[in-house]
């Protein structure tokens, strides 16, 4: 029988791919991750580079001249990371070098996290002014696709 | 004990220390469960430690020229070029209506670590896209002036002297307005500054003098579209350096004649502007970026452009980067000054003195290049390790971004500093 690996090299393992996986651009993501909004959003579709400057708060506006309140997964998940990763190009790190200069001239903050993909199903269903992210597992009828990969 | 550094009959002033308490008192009001989108505030911070080192012994190598010492003369190794310690607060009294205290600890003009105010305003966001400011707010002249302390965030150790030394003031006392709009698929933001500030250096071991200005009106447009920025910049004001009065006053006694150098070269409430440019593109994976500028202060200071590109690419957690970087004197190094010739015995002695001292100051302003070779280590959350190396090479005749001079020191020479730091945000 194959002994468990102790936790401290779990641990590493973790440390290990996670580092990867912020490191790699490669969209190695667990699943796929996709835009959404509430049903009730009149925007139909967004481009990368809409949702990507909605997310690094260069637009506070959906196309249709409408206010946006994005909603963040949590630092350090995978849904946020390869999200980053994939639409935005950015590493954790380079996220956070992002916001940094945006907190540190007064001119604003990151958007507010909730704990996972079905939490910014529940917040983004409930505010028609919202925009997240999540995985492509989590979409019902409450919220309605605007960008996948 | 904070110092707020600023003229004394400056109108903004009252603003910026009001500024300061409303953001002090709501700071201390104890944090009550409120709407969640709006914390009631916010505090946060960032800091460096740095070691520099440079190879040329009889000058100091400083990153501003507000700072006492620097590597070289002071000591081959500096933790004085690059250390900054930062605490901000940040109240949201309503969606709209926020204020900001910015305290920078770094070392000084007289040496100490002293802290002082580097932003204290208040913003009010009429729309999510129109914000005014004032207060003490940022002077954006170039791409990262206003981020230019919080090493996390920048891809260098440091940001290159030959286009950020151009004008090193970071700080107005004033207001300003932001005005975001969408252009097509692009975002684009005009920015307009207005207001003055002052500054104090050092001027050998134990003075100090200081540049002001006032009337000072910027206008800067930012153009984003993806992972593209570009950025353009113009800014005037009418500057004030005291410490030359005594030279210019000195020609002045000298008749028509004195009078024509002293209009020349003389920084009283002399209007000068400057000019940038610059764009970048940071699509994750690698970035490119350039920056051109060009202050002219049509005076005894000189006028000068200076610009850099720089690139790098990201290897999973590491970054190598390279920097080419020069800046140039477009004003005269040097005048012949009074007619010594012409003059009484008992007068040619004090204009050979006066000639001397305008040509000395005339010759010492920057001229250099910088090939910089670097790479910055993301080794955990929220902290970074970075090392850079500088090969300059100062044009013929300056001392390049050295100061402190000393005897023994040599014109037109090259030297390398190497840099280590480690940067952290909280």
């Amino acid at each position: 029988m194959k002994r468990a690996a102790p936790p401290s090299s779990l641990a590493l393992m973790a440390m290990l791919s996670t580092g990867l996986l912020l490191g790699g651009h490669a969209a190695c993501a667990s699943g796929e991750v996709v835009a959404v909004v509430a049903t009730g959003n009149p925007v139909a579709t967004l481009t990368r580079n809409e949702v990507v400057a909605i997310f690094l708060g260069k637009a506070s506006r959906f196309p249709d001249g409408s206010q946006t309140v994005p909603v963040d997964q949590p630092e350090g998940s995978d849904a946020r990371d390869a999200s980053y990763l994939l639409y935005a190009g950015k590493s954790a790190a380079q996220l956070k070098a992002h916001w940094s200069k945006i907190i540190f001239t007064g001119r604003g903050q990151p958007p507010k996290d909730v704990s996972n993909s079905a939490e910014v199903r529940k917040f983004v269903a409930s505010n028609p002014h919202a925009i997240g992210y999540i995985e492509k597992a989590f979409v019902d009828s409450t919220v309605r696709v605007v960008l996948t990969q | 004990m904070l110092e707020i550094i600023l003229h004394p009959s400056h109108p903004f002033r009252l603003l910026s220390i009001l500024a300061a308490c409303l953001a002090c008192c709501v700071g201390m009001r104890p944090a009550v469960a409120d709407d969640a989108d709006t914390p009631v505030f916010s505090f946060s911070g960032f800091g460096t430690i740095g070691m520099a080192h440079s190879s040329e012994r009889n000058a100091d190598f400083t990153s501003t020229p507000f700072k006492e010492g620097g590597a070289g003369a002071s000591g081959s190794w500096s933790p004085d070029v690059d250390s900054v310690l930062a605490a901000q607060l940040t109240a949201t009294l309503t969606p709209k209506l926020s204020a900001l205290l910015q305290v920078v600890s770094e070392q000084n003009y007289d040496g100490t670590y002293r802290p002082h105010i580097e932003w204290a305003n208040v913003r009010y966001e009429f729309t999510p896209d129109f914000s005014v400011r004032i207060g003490r707010t940022a002077l954006p002249l170039f791409m990262m002036t206003e981020t230019h302390a919080v090493g996390y965030s920048n891809p260098w150790v440091r940001p290159p002297l030959a286009v950020y030394g151009l004008s090193p003031i970071t700080s107005n006392d004033g207001i300003d307005a932001s005005y975001r709009f969408h252009l097509g698929s692009a975002i684009n933001t005009v920015q307009v500054t207005a207001g003055g500030y002052e500054v104090k250096f050092p001027v050998g071991v134990g003075h100090s003098a200081s540049v002001q200005a006032e009337g000072l009106v910027g206008v800067s447009d930012t153009l984003e579209y993806g992972a593209f920025t570009a950025r353009a910049n113009y800014t005037q004001a009418r500057n004030t350096i005291r410490l030359f009065d005594p030279l210019i006053d000195g020609f002045r006694a000298f008749g028509p004649e004195g009078e024509a150098i002293a209009d020349r070269y003389g920084i009283s409430d002399r209007r000068t502007h400057f000019f940038g440019v610059g764009a970048s593109y940071d699509p994750g994976r690698f970035f490119a970026m350039g920056e051109w500028g060009r202050i002219e202060t049509h005076s005894i200071v000189g006028d000068s452009t200076g610009w850099y590109v720089s690139g790098g690419y990201c290897l999973r957690q590491f970054t190598p980067y390279a920097t080419y970087s020069s800046v140039r004197l477009d004003s005269a190094t040097s005048d012949r000054g009074l007619d010594v010739g012409a003059l009484p015995p008992s007068l040619a002695l004090p204009a050979s003195w006066l000639n001397a001292a305008l040509n000395i100051a005339l010759a010492s302003r920057p001229a250099a290049s910088t090939i910089s070779l670097g790479g910055r280590w993301d080794l955990r959350k929220n902290m970074a390790l970075s090392v850079q190396f500088d090969r300059n090479r100062n044009a013929p005749g300056s001392p390049g971004a050295l100061t402190d001079l000393q005897p023994g020191f040599r014109t037109g020479g090259r030297y390398t500093l190497t840099s280590a730091k480690l940067d952290f945000v909280f």
